[in-house]
This record gives C-alpha cells, structure tokens and sequence, in this order.
C-alpha cells in the first residue's frame, strides 16, 4: 500500500462540477452532482453499473451538455465549450470501448493524438511549406518516445485493428498522454485486467502523475486498484452522489457496500 | 580448413535475408524504366526506339485528368468517409469556370484553372457544411440531387455556360498540340499527388482519417470535427476543379450533355475500384476507366474485334458500361483493395520488397466511441 | 405573378402531378421496405422498373406474345433481378458498411443499365405501348377539365390497389414477420422467423413494384437505357424520405406530394428557372433532411 507522496503547494481545484444534472427523455440520469478534483490528485469514482459515471464523463468533457448545472475547469466555466476546445485546455480521456483509429498505425495514431502542438496551419501542410517537414519530424519523434515509454514501440508501423485488448488499452493511454494533458479522464482503464495487471497499471499511472504532473480521474470496477491509489473517492448510484471521502472510508461505507454487493460489510475484501 | 559460424555469420553479413540481388535491382529498375517510358513518352510517340502506333494523345490526357478527379473523390470517400453520388458537378462546375474566366473575362488559362480550383473548393465546403446537419446516406441522397439539378439547372444558365452551344474552352499559348497539353496534364497530376501526399502526411490528413472512422476519439484528441469535414470537402472540391479546367480545355469547348448522373457513377465506380485511400490504385483504377470508355485500352490490346463481333455483340462503347459494373461489384465482395492491392504489390517490390500479393486490409468497422 | 396562372393551368398541372405522384409512391414504397429489411439505400430499385420495361418489350416485339401475358413477363423479369441482387449482392455484404452496400446497389443499377445498352445497342430509344389505347378526345375523366387518359387512370387504379394489398400483407402473418424481421432479426430469429427469407421475400417484393412502376411509367412513350433510374428514382427517394424512410403510408402520401410539388416546378411562372422542377425536388429534400430529418408523416423514428 503506497501512499501518494505529499505535494508541496497548497491543492488548487482544478475541476469543479456545479449541481450538474442531465435528463434523458423520462430518465434522470445525474441529479444535482458536485464533485471537486484538486490539481495533482488521483480521484476515484465507483458505482453499480448505470450509476451515471460515464455520463458524468461525458458532461465533464463536453459530449453531454447538462441540463443544469455548470461545470468549471481552473475556475473558467467550460460547460459551452466543444470537445475539442476542453482537450485544449487540457483535459484527456479514455473511453470504455478503447478510443483509437484502429485503420492506422499505432505511430499514426500517436502522431494524430498530438494534434493541438503540431505547430503549423493545416493548409501549410497541405502546400508542403518546407517548415512542416521539420515540425513533422518532431512529431513522429515525439510519438516514438511516448511509445517507447509505454513499451510499445514495435507496434510504431502495425495497424491498431487486430492488436489484443490490452495493448489496445496501453495504446489509448499513450494517445492520451501525447495530448500533453493537465488532467486524465480515465474509464474503466482496468476493465478486462487480472489482478496482477491492475496492480502493474496502478503503479503505472502513480508514476505516470509524478512524471508527467498529472491529475487523475478514474472511474473503475476493480476497488481494491482504485482504493489503492486514490487520494479521494467518490461512489455514485442512480445519478447521485452516493458517498464521498477518503478511501478507505467509501469502500467501508454501508450504502457503498449496499449498493455494490445488497449485503455484509464483511463480505467486501 | 574447416569453416567455423563465425566465418559464417562474417560472410553473410553483407547480403541482409530477403534484400533483393543485383539481379532483382537491375529487373527492378527495368520495370520502373517502362512505367516511366509508358507514362512519359508511349502517348505522345517521343523517344520511341519504335512507333507503337502510339496512343491518341488526347485520350491519355483523358486518363490524368480522371486520375486527378479519382484523387478528388478519394478525398471525399477514403479520407472524410463521406460519400458524393454528384461530383460530376464539382468537376462540370470546374470546367465552366475556366472556360468562362478564359473565354468571357479574357484571362490566362493558369488563372482561369486556379479559379476554377477556387470556386470548385467554394461550393465544395458549402456541400460539407450541409453534410454536418445531414449525415451518411440521406447525405449521399443530397449529392446525387445536387448533381443533377447543376446540370438541370445550373449549366443551362445560358450567360453563364453558352447555352446548347457551350462555352468556347481554347488551350493555353505553348499548349495548344494534343502532346503537349498531355504534359501539362501530366503536371497538374503531379501538383495533385503532391497535395495528396502532403496532406496525409500532415495534421490535415491525420484529422480526416481520425474523424472519419471515430469522430468522438477525433474531437477528444483537440480535432475540431466540424472544421476538418469542411476542409476536407475543399481540398476534394480543388482537385476536382482543377480537373474541370483541365476537361474543358481538352475539349476546347464544354457543354452540359455529359455532366449527368451516369458521370457520377463512372467517378465512383473507378475510385472504389482503385481502392480507397490508395493513390497509386485510384489514379491507375481512374486511368484504366478512362481508356476503357473512350475504346483506346481495347485497341492498345487489340481486343477490340473480339467483343464487338457476333455473337458477344459488345461494342467498345458499350463494353464499359457492363465491364465496369461488374469489376465494381468483384471488388466490393471480394476484393477491397481494388486495383491498390495491384499497385501496393508492385510498389513493394520496386522498392526491394519481395513480390508478395498484398492483402487487403480488413475494413474497419466505422462506430461511434460508445462515450 | 400567381395571378397570371390560371386555373386551368394550375388544374393541369396538380392533376399531372397527383399522377406522377402515384409512379413516384410506387418506387417510394419498394425504397422503403428494402430500407426496413436490410438498411441500405435501394439505388437500383429504378432499374427493377427499366427491366421490365425491357423484358415485356421483348416478349412483345420477339415472341410476339399478347400484351397481358408480356406484362407479366416484365414483372417477371423485375422479380428475376431483384431475387438475383438479393442472393449475390446484398446476403455476402449483410455486416458492410452502409455505405458500401449503397455504392453496391449503385453498382447493380449500372449493370443493368449497362446490359441494356448492350442489348439495344443499335436503336436506343424505343416505343412501348400502353394498356389501352384511346386517344385523349376519348377521356372518360376529366377532373376540372384536365384530360386524363386511361393509362394514367390505371395509374392511380394500380397505386390503390397495391396500397390495399400492402395493407392487407402486413396484417397477415407473414407480413408481421417481415416487419417484425426488420425491427429486431436477433429477436425474429430465435422465435423462429428466417430472416434470410424475408430478406428475400422483401426485396421480391420490392422488385415487383418497381416493375410495377415502370411499366406504367413508360406506357404510352418512348422509353431507353436506365429511364426509370433517370426519371423517377430520385423523385422516389426525395418521396420516401419525405413520408419518413421507416413509413409505408409515409411513402405512398410523399409520392403524391413530391408529384405536385415537382409539377408546380413547370408552372409557367418559373419558366424563367431553368429546370426548375428539378430544383424544387432538390429543395423539397434539402429541407425536409435540415429541417425534419424523420420526415413528414413519421410517427417514431
């Protein structure tokens, strides 16, 4: 059990939900959900399946709009702001079903992922300016680093489609990373794992905070992973925050355990 | 003396498993040497060692010119995923542009064809804005009628397009023989490979191919989705300018008659047939089709006689119009690549490769990242 | 300027229009169930119509069999190309992309189209009867005074009669199993229902009516290569998209409206427009797709 090492500055809120809600037809999918992410922290968020944690993803990063409720990111209320403007910002996500260009390489993919820091107009890169050949250059550099970091360059030149569930996995968070974010969104990054391999991807993404001066944010079902490494919890249940707070006090928690197992305390490792 | 593995692995370290031999060099660039001399001088009879009768030269121009509007509409279909049943307008659109920057406003004919590209890649983005609101086939649905109100419509505007008369399309001063406006189309090919090339290869290209297959993974990685669709139908709506222009000065005069829906077809019949997202297969898919209609490929073959006699009774006219389809439908159930697979074979072994068939990539399910 | 038309013309006109309407209804009718069974765009349900044209032709001019029998042989020949797409084209290709099976589709019209220049290589434009022959002086209708003649009235008489015998399918168990196939073929399948079979059964179906369509279409004028995909396919797709692509009396009642609108097109206040009947097909569906993408008579989506 590691405990996050202690931060030197006083936590800064980077991302705020306010009262959010969102209403699909007849259904209430989140209801009056607050939830605080400080910078450099690793937040987890667990509950029963339908509990309305990739909706909040959705709402956070822009794929949903909220039916009220606000959400700010470095105090800036972003709740207007499309997609691709957040990933600006700086905010990274992985989704369920891994998100990748599965018709391109691994090292197109990365170089793709890297987007918002290819530092040229686009039409330059069509007419062929001899300043993109250059930036081009860094780029596919970058990409093969941030590969390489991740154990994965000799996949450079191998199409994604075809590559197994957990490559794939890695592959997405390398995407992310070449986003160059301030924040991770990560869904379910255990989701397939064994419990070896949610250990090794825990230590991952402790280093991957240290290294890269990330703050996380996952929503996973393996609780012993999330409880390991998170700094705070949330669960939620029916579109509701159910409980907040430290970990191992949420994973305590009656209801959590209610909501999760309808039985014993006792019952939950 | 007995030769131990050092010697051995010494020996064999100059000459890499699977690198061609001097021999295979040597093939090599012999066959490049007759691509070249196919493309370059078998047209237009120059620098033959023998006159093969030689290929009109027109015809061939006919070839680039359906190769740089494949590239057009391999924009549209390979790269932003979109599908475009009226591009004939795109290209007619081109076409009367020129002619008329040419003919009614006096102007040279590389004005005349940039303008064209302009205006083709200005009604090309309006297009793509409409594809934002109007998605998949019901977008498809609103290029075939689109195309067919331009020609209905639009080109009947007699100030604008002459008439039944057409507009007069003259060639460009040093251009005027049919040999040499086929290296001008030639040229233009090339600018158009290399815009292709360009774009792929730079963050343009990346955005398109990212946004055509996951456009929820696009946006999350900064695209903005929106902005990259309509570009994308800008560069395919250039191209295909750029190809009108070239049309109407081949011509030296454009009517309506020919921009119709059975055009369109024909553009989308040998970009898929090429195969998408492969540029050496479209523009040889493209150039195939195009000697084909105009009866040249037949009489290159000397086949000519053969399909138009009793009792098969296919005239070289008619011949592509039943020989196309059918290669369309081959290559949709059975063969993806289309002639890519052909092109991307030979090209790897030009390149030192072995002489492996190369398959097909396995297509890719488009969805949506389930967010 | 409205005033300038008078009633007469604009009763013509409307009449004409309903007519086409009707033709238009019965292409709209195959898109739509073809779109119900396996979700593609039926870009060769236009050419269902041309081959029967051709083949009742041919068993008219070559075999010289009576007209009612050749009819036959023109649905006959419809249904043959559609049970053929159905097995060769469309089965290999149920997981493609949409997209792919509509270019496919695309690929069957130009086939066909192709195989009829072939076989009519010397004399592309040729005559095809109509069911009776009167000339117009002859109407026994004349709705405000617009001379119908009866090949149009069996027009109409033909698009009713499917529209019941439609109605009454689809009530029948068989029917329900088309439908239901349509909706949800994991389902359909587990209690029993081939979808293989409706598949076919669908586009049969659909054959018969595009056949339908254009042996009606073409009775009484000239008719050449690819006509029915030319002259009524685009109408029928704007129809179908109108009346909500998922709808059958969606599609019957957009065939009407697109009929008159498309005529209202050739009123001689826009003759100014050139070709303004297409442009008003081409503004009808521009803006039922960005305005009301469901259609018109759509109930759910």
């Amino acid at each position: 059990m590691s405990a996050p090492e202690p931060m030197p500055t006083e936590p800064t809120t980077l991302l705020q939900t306010h009262n959010v809600n969102i209403r699909f037809g007849g259904v209430q999918a989140l209801r009056d959900v607050n939830i605080q992410i400080n910078e450099w922290e690793i937040v987890g968020i667990i509950g029963p399946n339908g509990a309305g944690k990739t909706t909040l993803f959705n709402c956070i990063t822009g794929f949903y709009a909220p039916t009220s409720g606000r959400v700010r990111y470095r105090g800036e209320d972003v709740t207007d702001l499309p997609v691709h403007k957040r990933t600006n910002l700086g905010m990274g996500r992985t989704f369920q079903n891994v998100g990748l260009v599965k018709s391109s390489t691994a090292g197109e993919n990365l170089k793709t992922a890297q987007h918002l820091e290819v530092d040229y107009d686009p039409l330059a890169g069509i007419f062929g300016s001899p300043r993109t050949f250059d930036v081009e250059q860094h780029t596919t550099d970058r990409a093969r680093a941030i590969l390489d970091l991740m154990g994965l360059a000799h996949l450079e030149d191998t199409r994604v489609q075809g590559l197994p569930y957990g490559v794939l996995k890695r592959l997405e968070l390398a995407a992310v990373l070449a986003t160059d974010p301030d924040i991770l969104l990560l869904d379910e990054p255990g989701s397939g794992m064994g419990p070896e391999e949610a250990e090794e991807l825990g230590d991952l993404l402790l280093k991957l905070r240290e290294e890269f001066e990330l703050t996380i944010v996952m929503i996973d079902h393996h609780v012993p992973l999330v409880t390991r490494i998170s700094d705070y919890m949330y669960c939620l249940n029916f579109g509701e925050v159910l409980t907040e707070g430290l970990p191992d006090d949420v994973r305590r928690h009656p209801e959590v355990v209610r909501a999760y197992l309808g039985d014993d305390p006792d019952e939950v490792q | 003396m007995a030769i131990d593995d050092q010697d051995l692995a010494a020996a064999t370290v100059g000459a890499s498993p699977g690198a061609p031999t001097a021999a295979g060099w040597i093939a090599r660039a012999g066959v490049m040497a007759l691509i070249g001399w196919t493309v370059l001088c078998y047209p237009t009879n120059v620098l033959s060692p023998f006159t093969v009768g030689g290929v009109e030269a027109n015809a061939a121009s006919e070839a680039v010119i359906f190769a740089v509007i494949g590239l057009s509409l391999n924009v549209l279909i390979g790269y932003v995923g979109t599908i475009s049943l009226g591009h004939q307008a795109f290209v007619g659109i081109g076409a009367f542009t020129s002619a008329y920057v040419v003919t009614e406003m006096g102007q040279e004919f590389f004005i005349a064809a940039l303008v064209a590209a302009l205006v083709g890649a200005a009604q090309a983005a309006l297009l793509g804005a409409v594809s934002l609101r109007v998605t998949g086939l019901y977008f498809g649905l609103i290029t075939l009628s689109y195309g067919i109100m331009t020609q209905e419509s639009i080109f009947q505007i007699e100030s604008l397009t002459g008439g039944t008369a057409g507009q007069p399309a003259p060639r460009p001063l040093g251009f005027e023989s049919d040999f040499r406006y086929y290296y001008l189309c030639l040229i233009v090919l090339a600018l158009v490979v290399f815009l292709d090339w360009r774009l792929i290869a730079s963050k343009g290209g990346r955005a398109l191919l990212a946004l055509r297959e996951n456009p929820r993974v696009a946006a999350t990685w900064g695209i903005n989705v929106k902005a990259y669709t309509v570009l994308g139908f800008a560069v395919s709506g250039l191209f295909a300018g750029l190809g009108g222009a070239l049309l109407a000065h081949r011509d030296t005069n454009v009517v309506a008659n020919p921009f119709g829906l059975n055009l369109a077809l024909v553009f989308i019949l040998m970009t898929v047939i090429g195969g998408l997202r492969n540029r050496a297969g479209v523009v040889v898919g493209a150039a195939f089709f195009a000697l084909l209609r105009n009866g040249e490929l037949l009489e290159i073959l000397h086949v000519d006689n053969l399909f138009a006699s009793d009792p098969i009774n296919l005239t070289a006219e008619v011949l592509p119009l039943v020989l196309g389809p059918i290669m369309l439908l081959l290559t949709i159930t059975l063969f993806p690549g289309g002639f890519g697979q052909l092109t991307s074979t030979l090209g790897r072994w030009l390149r030192g490769g072995s002489f492996k068939f190369v398959k097909a990539d396995k297509e890719v399910q488009i969805t949506d990242v389930r967010a | 300027m409205i005033l300038a038309i008078t009633l007469s013309e604009l009763s013509r006109v409307l009449v004409l229009g309903v007519i086409n309407g009707a033709i238009y209804s019965l292409i709209a009718i195959g898109l739509v169930l073809v779109y119900k069974a396996s979700g593609v765009f039926n870009f060769a349900q236009g050419e269902f119509g041309t081959i029967a044209i051709y083949g009742s032709y041919i068993a008219i001019t070559s075999f010289n069999l009576p007209y009612g029998i050749a009819l036959i042989i023109g649905l006959l020949a419809a249904l043959g190309m559609g049970l053929l797409t159905e097995r060769l084209v469309i089965r290999p290709l149920f997981d493609a992309p949409r997209v792919t099976l509509l270019v496919a589709t695309a690929g069957v019209a130009l086939l066909a189209i192709g195989v009829e220049f072939w076989r009519t290589a010397n004399e592309p434009l040729k005559f095809f009867s109509s069911i009776v022959n009167s000339p117009s002086s002859l109407d026994r209708v004349s709705p405000f005074g617009v001379a119908v003649s009866d090949q149009r009235l069996i027009t109409l008489g033909v698009l009713v009669v499917a529209a019941v015998l439609l109605f009454l399918f689809f009530r029948s168990p068989l029917g329900l199993a088309v439908l239901a196939a349509s909706q949800e073929p994991v389902a359909s399948e587990l209690v029993g229902v081939s979808v293989r079979r409706i598949s076919t059964i669908t586009w049969g179906l659909a054959a018969l009516l595009g056949g339908a369509a254009g042996l009606l279409y073409a009775g009484g004028s000239q008719f050449s290569p690819g006509l029915i995909t030319a002259a009524v396919l685009i109408p029928g797709f704007t129809a179908a998209i109108v009346g909500g692509i998922t709808s059958l009396p969606g599609a019957a009642a957009g065939g009407i409206l697109v009929g008159v609108l498309q005529a209202l097109g050739s009123l001689s206040t826009f003759d100014s427009i050139k070709g303004a009947s297409f442009v008003s097909v081409f503004v009808v569906l521009l803006a039922v797709l960005l305005i009301r993408p469901q259609g018109l008579f759509a109930g759910r989506s």
